[in-house]
């Protein structure tokens, strides 16, 4: 497949093949698709979860991601909200491992993986680890840019 | 002379006070001790769901739904093509109450499609009410559901009192007549009668079964008391929830609220007319009125019943007319004793026994939430009582008499799914899955090969091994020489071949380039707590496991290097369902992405093309599972472990006295692995590409870079910059050119993302 389009692109673009000129030409190979949108299933509790964790309700709003989780493993927004309430419930080492986890299924979406960067640095400072959470910052960082 | 009757009445008097302590301090003290109750996970229904409508119906009716037409309360679903209207029974979850409720579930092509409730509007979710799996039990298995007077229909109570009490709102704890009558069956051989309620509940509360006149006045003394320090009503419901209604094998079903849920599928409150009497009729005998074993018996005795409550005033005439006619309506028996899954319940009873004293588990009536799939359960217990059945009959490898073991568990969470200690599945004794400590022979080697490739610049998919002679020397320890299952040396074999064929020699030179220890270290990083002997004949598996300890190694490979404990719990609460403790899913990143990708597709080599080949009779190969097989020492044990997108599974077999066998992981356990995964069409394994890992065409033949020219070349995963950078001869201009596009394709796109901030 991804032989086709690229050869498809040599037909269609030049032959010298470095061409930075971002042609309407077909969409690049996918890379590993990224985790559609929710479903209404998943949606639904992702949104009792915030609702949850603003009031403070935090194991509650835990439930409701695991819950969410056996349905789409796979949602990297989904271990994203789970890092963010283990962080508030000063769960800190389960907050950076779980948004690790969140990074392996983020695919392309650089926002998402900005963010998880983010969280890993809070956590890591929260713990007193500076130098860690520096790294962290970095990353998010370089992962926005 | 009167010094003797001073005696005895001070006797008597001293006697009667020490009963009344007794009973005071006893009925007041006493609660009932109430089981832990047992769950499996509840089934989520939602849109996108793989399963298959026959599975949620047989999900229903093992919650005792009926199938019925669309009407009356809850409890029932009716069946149309491609879709199932199912009225919810309330329940109370570990995050509140969920209320009765109508649901239409729409099916397709083995999916739920949709989800409506009873407007027609589209619903998210629907939370069935997870399946009762067991209990923990109090002394003597006695189980029971507490109810209130208020909630047991009145024509039971007055049933009962029309057959067992007349007078009971009007004596005083015992009646003269039916004094008189029992007197007079002690003396001849009679059935013994005559008893009043409060008699009877004095008898079960305090007293040992024996016959004998200085038993019947204690017991009717006792009855005095009680009449004397508690109101009717009090006695009566505890009465109620006392009396014993027979038995589901080991468990003893005690209480009219269990008694209905029991026999009729149904909350007390719910009990019509004919199935009061019934229950009625069986509290004097309830092994000789069993419904199930002596329905026509139990039908005249109910019939009985019922003519005493109408001439007594208890039921009207036209109830009466409308019960007499009708059939017993027992449910069908799903007869699960005190646990239908003796070897998970274990799991759980130890995984509880951390947090919680032994003697709350048994009394308090706490409600336990698990993670048990009952599909996956019974795929798991089915596919290897019938395989060993199979292997008994033909003796393949050995003897009849083959035990198995087997665990399956979500490769997210840990959560485990499935527990299976031994082919009797019902069996409450030694479970293998949990206490059978075996060599897992090459089932380590993916620690070996996971430590390499974590180094990437010197290890990768395709790094030659050498698989020629070797011995491994070491001071105060006899040489050790391991050998191939074929018996054959291989020379160098790429690293993915030398896992995927599971050679011995390759995977002993590596480990031991690579140094014992560290791949140890690695072990234990996997999840694995036992000790490990340091030498080198631990690499090839010369460790004792037990499956479940096997399930928690290969979770961490799995979930991508996040360990995850194994945990057989979701939540407990109270009998109220009042949030207890939860146990909430940990992880840990132990390993970092990239080597446990590479690790990862080098097992699905091993099945793709390697010694798990056998898989492809059970599932497609678009399934990609990753795998091992495992044989010891003299083929004594077999192993299997793999996982899918969404499952992990580890089988074992092998002899419970450890005695040689013809057995192999791929003739043996496979198969297992295999007909209990085809039966829960399981999802495909993707997986999470790190973004330090590229795929390069690689020429089979060099094992350099290759593209469309080079027959049979194959994409191979490399950790950045590991890739040889040599092209192969068969690799044309036109290769270079095609990766090139690719790479300024690739850059194109980075650049439009950062132009739009994506």
């Amino acid at each position: 497949m991804r032989y086709a389009i690229a050869i498809v692109a040599l037909l269609a673009g030049c032959a010298t093949p470095p061409s930075p000129e971002p042609e309407p030409a077909p969409e690049p190979a996918a890379p590993p698709p990224l985790a559609p949108r929710e479903s209404i299933a998943v949606a639904g509790l992702l949104e009792t979860a915030r609702t949850d964790a603003a009031a403070g309700k935090l194991a509650t709003a835990a439930a409701s991601l695991e819950r969410a989780l056996r349905i789409e493993p796979r949602n990297p927004r989904l271990w994203q909200e789970l890092a963010r309430v283990r962080l508030k419930q000063g769960q800190y080492a389960q907050a950076e491992s779980v948004a690790a986890r969140s990074n392996s299924w983020a695919g392309e979406d650089k926002a998402l993986r900005a963010e998880n960067w983010r969280l890993i640095a809070e956590s890591r400072r929260a713990r007193g680890d500076t130098e860690g959470a520096q790294a962290a910052s970095e990353a998010a960082e370089q992962t926005r840019r | 002379m009167r010094f003797a009757l001073l005696a005895t009445v001070l006797a008597a008097a001293g006697f009667t006070l020490y009963l009344d302590i007794r009973v005071r301090s006893e009925f007041e003290g006493r609660r009932f001790a109430l089981p832990a109750r047992i769950y499996a996970r509840p089934l989520e229904l939602h849109a996108g769901l793989r399963i298959a409508q026959a599975d949620v119906e047989e999900e229903l009716r093992r919650l005792g739904y009926r199938e019925a037409p669309p009407e009356g309360e809850s409890g029932w679903f009716s069946k149309r093509d491609n879709s199932l209207e199912v009225a919810l029974r309330p329940f109370v979850f570990w995050d509140g109450r969920q209320p009765a409720k109508r649901v239409s579930v729409f099916f397709d092509q083995g999916k739920v499609d949709a989800l409506r409730d009873a407007g027609g509007a589209e619903l998210a979710l629907a939370r069935l009410e997870p399946l009762p799996i067991g209990g923990i039990y109090p002394a003597g298995n006695e189980d029971r559901v507490l109810v209130r007077l208020g909630e047991v229909p009145k024509h039971f109570v007055q049933a009962l009192i029309a057959v067992e009490d007349r007078s009971f709102f009007s004596h005083a704890g015992f009646d003269p007549r039916g004094l008189a009558r029992a007197v007079w069956s002690l003396t001849s051989d009679k059935v013994q009668g005559g008893s009043t309620i409060t008699q009877q509940l004095v008898k079960n509360f305090f007293l040992t079964p024996e016959r004998t006149l200085e038993r019947k006045l204690t017991e009717l003394v006792m009855a005095v008391l009680l009449e004397i320090h508690y109101g009717k009503n009090e006695i009566l419901e505890t009465y109620l929830n006392e009396i014993y209604f027979g038995q589901d094998r080991d468990r003893a079903i005690h209480g009219v609220g269990l008694a209905a849920q029991f026999y009729f599928g149904k909350e007390v409150q719910h009990l019509g007319v004919a199935e009061s009497a019934l229950l009625v009729a069986m509290i004097r005998g309830p092994a000789h009125y069993d419904p199930y074993r002596h329905p026509q018996r139990a039908l005249e005795r109910r019939n009985l019943v019922l003519r005493e409550a109408r001439d007594h005033g208890g039921i009207t005439l036209e109830e009466y007319a409308g019960a007499r006619g009708s059939p017993l309506g027992v449910a069908r028996k799903a007869g699960m004793g005190t646990t239908p899954y003796p070897a998970f319940l274990q799991l759980v009873h130890r995984q509880l026994r951390r947090d919680y004293d032994e003697a709350d588990l048994r009394s308090e009536g706490l409600r336990i939430f698990t993670t048990l799939d009952p599909r996956a359960q019974d795929a798991a217990e089915t596919a290897l009582a019938k395989r060993l059945a199979q292997f008994d009959r033909e003796r393949r490898f050995g003897q009849p008499g083959l035990e198995g073991a087997v665990v399956v568990t979500d490769p997210q969470s840990g959560e485990v799914q499935a527990l299976v200690g031994g082919r009797d599945a019902r069996y409450r004794g030694y479970n293998r899955a949990l206490d059978a400590a075996r060599p897992v022979g090459s089932l380590l080697k993916p620690a070996i090969y996971l430590t390499a490739l974590s180094d990437p610049g010197k290890y990768t998919l395709l790094t030659p091994i050498d698989d020629g002679p070797f011995v491994w020397k070491s001071r105060g320890a006899p040489d050790w020489q391991p050998a191939n299952y074929d018996r054959k040396f291989h020379g160098a074999v790429p690293l993915r071949v030398a896992l995927a064929q599971s050679y011995n020699v390759a995977a002993a030179r590596l480990g031991t380039d690579l140094g014992v220890e560290r791949v140890l270290d690695n072990v234990r990083r996997l999840g694995v707590e036992r000790p490990l002997r340091p030498f080198a004949s631990t690499l090839l598996g010369a460790v004792e496991m037990s499956p479940f300890e096997v399930a928690q190694m290969y979770q961490t490979v799995a979930s991508g290097g996040f360990r995850a404990p194994l945990r057989a719990i979701r939540e407990v609460t109270t009998q109220e369902g009042r949030p207890l403790t939860r146990y909430p899913l940990a992880i840990e990143q132990v390993f970092a992405p990239e080597p446990i990708y590479l690790l990862s597709a080098a097992m699905q080599d091993v099945v793709r093309e390697g010694t798990a080949q056998g898989l492809a009779r059970f599932l497609p190969a678009e399934t990609a599972v990753a795998g091992k097989t495992g044989t010891t020492d003299e083929q004594r044990d077999a192993w299997f472990a793999g996982f899918t997108g969404d499952r992990l599974g580890i089988v074992w077999l092998g002899y419970d006295d450890n005695r040689a066998a013809r057995l192999s992981g791929a003739a043996a356990a496979l198969p297992i692995w295999g007909d209990m995964m085809a039966a829960l069409a399981p999802e495909a394994l993707e997986l999470a590409k790190p973004e330090r890992i590229e795929l390069v065409w690689i020429d089979p033949q060099t094992g350099l870079r290759g593209g469309v020219s080079c027959p049979g070349a194959t994409e191979v995963p490399f950790v950045q910059g590991s890739a040889p950078s040599e092209r192969a001869p068969c690799s044309g201009a036109m290769d270079a050119a095609v990766e090139a596009v690719e790479k300024s394709v690739v850059r194109a796109k980075s650049w439009l993302e950062r132009l739009f901030g994506r």
